[in-house]
């Protein structure tokens, strides 16, 4: 548990083993990593890594995959933290070059394929019938919370990446939209459906 | 007014609607029930998501379940070839029988009889800074290699733009089944015997303790045992990986030996090309050309109808026939009363007095007996020369590798940097990579995987004084920058001691061996953290 709110809020050091670094800000540790220091990036590693391999989790399929995602972003983040520029915070910021890498993945694994295929109507938004709102209102139950866990686990990738890029990484429609290479509009269709689509599928078990 | 969409009542929970429209949709809620309604579910259903996916499942959150340094993909795609062939039908059972630990002894480098002496025979080798045997074999298997190398690069090229991963293993199986599926025969056992009636059509590839061929093999032999006697007829090449291999038959084609004794009794209609400890042409066997090996120990009592080209690290004992050359380099040469050299002898040892030859011993060409004393090396230019141009050749190389791999080169110079740890890694990975190779090759599609490792391996062994030089340069020079230049200089410094300590006898060679064990070391260091998949990624 305390792991998890320690990922969950980010540059928090863990309670345990004390070491140098833990005591260290986050600006202070950036500018450390920056310089290539080499501790200053296992310290970053040790209190991100979950937060970025669960992102890499929900993005790709396997288990496999996710951590060689997670490795890959740690690896090149001794070059990539030069560009971080401090306008985001460094989480988010992190999680951003993490989803890059994911996407890259997907795209990698479909031999070039874009992960989207934007057609033509995507943009329109669909009027839905603004239906009661489903059970996903009131879950809150540990259980539940599983439940609605996996069901995003398994829907489609066009709806899943989306949703957990906003919901996960907690980015903007316009960052989205610049990671998946895609209009906002589309975007915002696109988290729309799979918020239906996910209500659809956690409805009538939850009923 | 009108009530807003359910999408529009998202975008605002999301905090994605422009300004004025935001400032409208408020100024709505205000009065509007049903939309301050759904906007609330909305914002709970929000929470619900963001919450549900913040705490992550178990599987997720076992925390550091996975090493930051794992395996890359590179490695994972030679382990699963390797779990295939494993797996693979061809081979299945097969393993089981050989008996690996027994066939393989004799390349065990911790064994004291073993491997260790063929590598310390090597070393020696390269501690003198020998390279012409070298170039012999690089011309007999270079183009070979080459092509592998090209199909190889070709290979881990392909897996940047990862091919799917079923594609990927069907691909490998076919490949595995294809392989198996040209004219190969397999046995295996603890004797695989082909019994004097017999005659094997095709390839034959043997495994087992004792390997006895007494019948007729129409097709190469492969073998990997811990004996091979060979009294009947092959009519290809004879490959082998084995402690003792006996030919008493006739083998009609090449052998390449890789084995701690081979002893020729009977007739061969090519050469040899061996890397073995002893190697031993007993008075009836005949060799059709040449031989050109490195041998421990090397004694000549029949004929080879043209050269032989011998790097031994002990004696080299002639009583036979050689149709032409003789060049050898090494400790002791002994030609007998019965010697016979038809064309041109070369020596080149430590000492004169090592240099025997009987007053009956016949040499049709000139005698050209070199004595590597260090001091007299001094007075030719030519020395000056070859030393000018190897100097030149390395910083040349150097260059290339820095233009070519600029990360890596400098990654594996400051690996250099780790010491005791890269000379650890690096004796380890002198001593164990031709056990690897020899391992892998012991698998039919392993064998073009060991030849590209074998030629990593001199390649790396080459660039070791690269690395450890620029290491040692940088450290003396300390340059500020970490420009280009200032790397080459620091190379230019650092191979210039290197080479000049080269020169201090005895003192000389261990260093030079120290370099080749760091560079390798600091090389394997960083090609294992560097050969993870680099993907370029545009990371913002």
């Amino acid at each position: 548990m305390d792991a998890k709110t320690n990922m969950a809020k980010g540059p928090q050091p863990s309670a345990g083993e004390t070491r140098q670094m833990e005591g260290l800000g986050l600006e202070n540790l950036i500018e450390r990593a920056r310089g290539h220091d080499g501790e200053a990036l296992e310290e970053i590693y040790r209190r991100y890594v979950q937060r970025v391999f669960g992102l890499c989790r929900y993005m790709l399929d396997s288990r496999e995959g996710a951590e060689d995602a997670t490795s890959e972003v740690f690896l090149k983040l001794q070059h990539t933290i030069e560009s971080y520029d401090g306008s985001i915070p460094f989480p988010r910021w992190l999680l951003r070059v993490a989803g890059n890498q994911c996407i890259d993945a997907l795209r990698r694994r479909q031999r070039g394929l874009k992960v989207f295929v934007e057609v033509e109507d995507g943009a329109a938004i669909i009027e839905a019938p603004s239906a009661e709102l489903s059970p996903l209102g009131a879950v809150i139950s540990k259980e539940e919370r599983v439940r609605v866990r996996d069901t995003i686990a398994r829907l489609p990738e066009n709806y899943r990446l989306p949703l957990i890029l906003r919901y996960y990484s907690e980015l903007s429609y316009n960052e989205i939209a610049q990671q998946l290479g895609l209009e906002k509009n589309y975007v915002a269709a696109l988290i729309f459906r799979a918020k239906q689509e996910l209500r659809r599928r956690l409805a009538p078990r939850s009923k | 007014m009108e009530c807003y969409s359910e999408q529009a009542c998202a975008l605002f929970a999301d905090g994605e609607l422009a300004a004025d429209e935001a400032l409208r949709m408020r100024e709505h809620m205000a009065t509007c029930r049903a939309c301050r309604h759904l906007l609330d579910a909305l914002r709970a259903e929000n929470r619900v998501l963001s919450e549900s996916l913040s705490e992550l499942s178990e599987e997720t959150a076992s925390p550091v379940a996975f090493s930051r340094f794992r395996l890359s993909w590179v490695w994972r795609d030679l382990a699963v070839i390797a779990v295939l062939l494993a797996l693979g039908s061809i081979f299945s059972g097969w393993f089981d029988q050989l008996g690996i630990p027994g066939a393989l002894e004799w390349v065990n480098p911790f064994s004291r009889s073993g491997l260790t002496n063929l590598v310390f025979s090597v070393s020696d080798y390269f501690a003198h800074g020998g390279t012409a045997m070298l170039n012999e074999y690089a011309e007999a298997v270079g183009g070979f290699v080459f092509l592998l190398l090209l199909g190889g690069s070709a290979l881990l090229l392909g897996r940047r733009w990862r091919l799917p991963r079923a594609g990927f293993g069907l691909l490998m199986v076919l490949l595995t089944l294809s392989l198996s599926s040209f004219a190969l025969d397999r046995r295996h056992g603890e004797f695989v015997t082909v019994p004097a009636n017999e005659t094997v059509d095709d390839t034959l590839m043997a495994a087992g303790n004792t390997v006895r061929i007494e019948g007729v093999i129409n097709g190469d032999l492969l073998a990997f045992a811990r004996t091979v006697e060979i009294r009947g007829t092959v009519k290809g090449d004879l490959v082998s990986f084995a402690k003792r291999i006996m030919v008493s038959g006739t083998v009609e084609g090449r052998i390449f030996d890789f084995s701690q004794s081979l002893d020729l009794n009977g007739q061969l209609g090519h050469s040899i090309y061996g890397f073995t400890q002893v190697l031993h042409v007993n008075d009836r066997a005949q060799v059709g050309e040449g031989i050109l090996a490195a041998a421990g120990d090397f004694s000549l009592e029949g004929e080879v109808k043209r050269s032989v080209d011998i790097l031994t690290s002990g004696n080299a004992d002639v009583s036979g026939t050689i149709g032409r050359d003789l060049t050898m380099t090494g400790v002791s040469l002994t030609l007998s009363n019965t010697a016979r050299v038809g064309g041109n002898l070369s020596a080149r040892v430590h000492q004169l007095k090592e240099v025997r030859i009987a007053d009956g011993a016949t040499i049709a060409g000139k005698r050209d007996i070199q004595v590597q004393v260090r001091e007299s090396r001094y007075a030719r230019p030519r020395f000056y020369f070859h030393q000018a141009v190897w100097f030149a050749a390395a910083m040349l190389v150097g260059w290339l590798g820095l233009l070519l791999f600029p990360g890596f080169f400098r990654a594996t110079t400051q690996a250099v940097g780790s010491g005791w740890l890269s000379l650890g890694l690096g004796v380890g990975v002198l001593a164990g990579a031709p056990v690897a190779i020899v391992v892998v090759a012991l698998t039919l599609v392993g064998i073009p995987i060991s030849l590209m490792v074998f030629a990593v391996y001199l390649v790396a062994i080459y660039l070791a004084k690269v690395w450890v030089g620029a290491f040692l340069g940088r450290i003396l020079l300390k340059p500020s920058g970490a420009t280009k230049g200032d790397w080459l200089l620091g190379l230019l410094v650092g191979l210039l001691i290197l080479t000049i300590v080269g020169f201090i006898p005895y003192l000389g060679g261990l260093v030079r061996f120290g370099v080749v064990c760091l560079g390798l070391g600091a090389f394997a260091g960083q090609l294992y953290r560097a050969s993870r998949p680099a993907v370029t990624a545009n990371s913002q």
